[in-house]
């Protein structure tokens, strides 16, 4: 190929001209970029901060439009809704619809909700985008076992520098995978004893989780996945892919 | 010898078979006949990989699919089963594989560049169900980082003709 690589990434972006075209090789396998560990660590940590502070601020402005919509009569008072309501998934925090969100004492969980959705969504993304630059050197997929292998072996290493430590199926389309000791969780610890620290941990697993329904919805496979932390560091996700696949 | 290659249309499709992007590079020449061409692809694709999953191969790059007039049709699936469809203008001088195979990569990895971009669409719904969306709107005509990516390859291919 041409060793030519005259690849300008400047601002005359407008006048693009044959001089500055990019050899075909460098296009064709583009160095990859890398991140530096420990920052990223440090970063999804204070991504789950943040986006529990946005989350809160975004239903505090749904239920403020809401209780203004009562006030002015438009909107008749709702009746304590029942637990088992669909909270309504919103990404965009501007696209928040007036749904019946439940008044009653689950206005924690409400926000637990809203982040948790928030970070698969997010995650869904992440994992999406990632399996198509690890794909980018191999073949095609045989059948599901290879991609759920696919995505034990090679989305695990490069998101969490490690291999999946087993992976159970009943042969009927759910894979349980398992982690010994999940990177995100290795570090999370707490003052107020283990039940404590397990709950707050259940908020970090859900952006892998999302990485995960993420990248095997690119595949092509539209899973559920949940994941389960029974005790620290140690991390079970459950894949349930749809029959007949 | 630098081989020929002039390369006259590109087409993405998505894997439930929506086009994604069909860019031409040959002035004068009918854009709807490129349309034509990516269709029966597919049907050719189609074979082809029944065919690769009977004999157990894993092999993404599909090699010439079949030729026409005055163009050499190339396929490959990517492994998230988005099919790449080339034409060249047919020569006589020998078309390596490995240019070719350079060629889809080059392709590929713009597409896949293009797809990451998280501002494509703002309110694409948390559910998965709709991603082929997504990766249509990656070609639509208000996106225009695709297409120049998509260009700057066809640019390259002539360039590495002419020169070296």
């Amino acid at each position: 190929m041409s060793s030519r690589n005259s690849f300008q990434s400047t601002a005359n972006r407008a006048s693009s001209s044959i001089s500055t075209v990019p050899s075909l090789a460098a296009v064709a396998d583009p160095p990859p970029r890398y991140v530096d560990g420990a920052a990223m660590d440090y970063f999804v940590i204070e991504m789950v901060n943040t986006l529990r502070a946005s989350s809160a601020v975004a239903t505090a402005r749904a239920k403020k439009v809401e209780q203004e919509m009562i006030d002015a009569g438009l909107m008749p008072t709702p009746a304590p809704a029942p637990p088992a309501l669909k909270k309504e998934k919103m990404r965009d925090s501007m696209g928040s619809n007036l749904s019946l969100s439940s008044l009653s004492k689950a206005g924690q969980d409400n926000d637990e909700e809203e982040l948790r959705a928030r970070l698969e969504a997010i995650g869904m993304h992440v994992g999406a985008n990632m399996a198509e630059r690890l794909c980018h050197d191999r073949g095609l997929f045989t059948d599901t076992l290879d991609a759920i292998k696919f995505i034990c072996k090679d989305l695990w290493n490069a998101c969490w520098e490690k291999q999946v430590d087993n992976l159970r199926t009943n042969h009927r389309g759910v894979y349980v995978l398992q982690d010994n000791a999940f990177k995100p969780l290795t570090r999370v610890s707490g003052w107020q004893g283990r039940a404590d620290s397990l709950r707050k941990a259940k908020v970090y697993v859900a952006m892998p989780a999302g990485i995960i329904r993420g990248a095997l919805a690119r595949l092509g496979f539209q899973a559920v996945v949940v994941p389960e932390v029974t005790n620290l560091p140690q991390c079970t996700f459950q894949v349930k892919l749809p029959k007949g696949s | 010898m630098p081989p020929q290659l002039r390369l006259n249309a590109v087409a993405f499709v998505s894997p439930q078979n929506h086009p994604i992007l069909i860019r031409t590079f040959v002035q004068g020449q009918d854009e709807l006949k490129y349309h034509y061409i990516a269709h029966t692809s597919l049907d050719v694709i189609d074979e082809r990989i029944t065919a690769a999953i009977a004999s157990k191969s894993t092999e993404c790059y599909l090699n010439l699919l079949y030729t026409m007039e005055d163009v050499a049709v190339y396929g490959y699936m990517t492994p998230l089963k988005v099919k790449i469809i080339i034409a060249l203008a047919l020569t006589d001088a020998v078309v390596r594989d490995a240019d070719v195979l350079t060629i889809f990569r080059a392709l590929h990895t713009a597409y896949r560049q293009s797809v990451a971009n998280p501002f494509l669409r703002l309110n694409a719904p948390i559910d998965g169900y709709n991603d082929h969306a997504i990766l249509l709107a990656a070609g639509s005509p208000k996106w225009k980082a695709f297409r120049k990516r998509v260009d700057d390859i066809g640019k390259a291919v002539g360039v590495v003709a002419v020169s070296a």
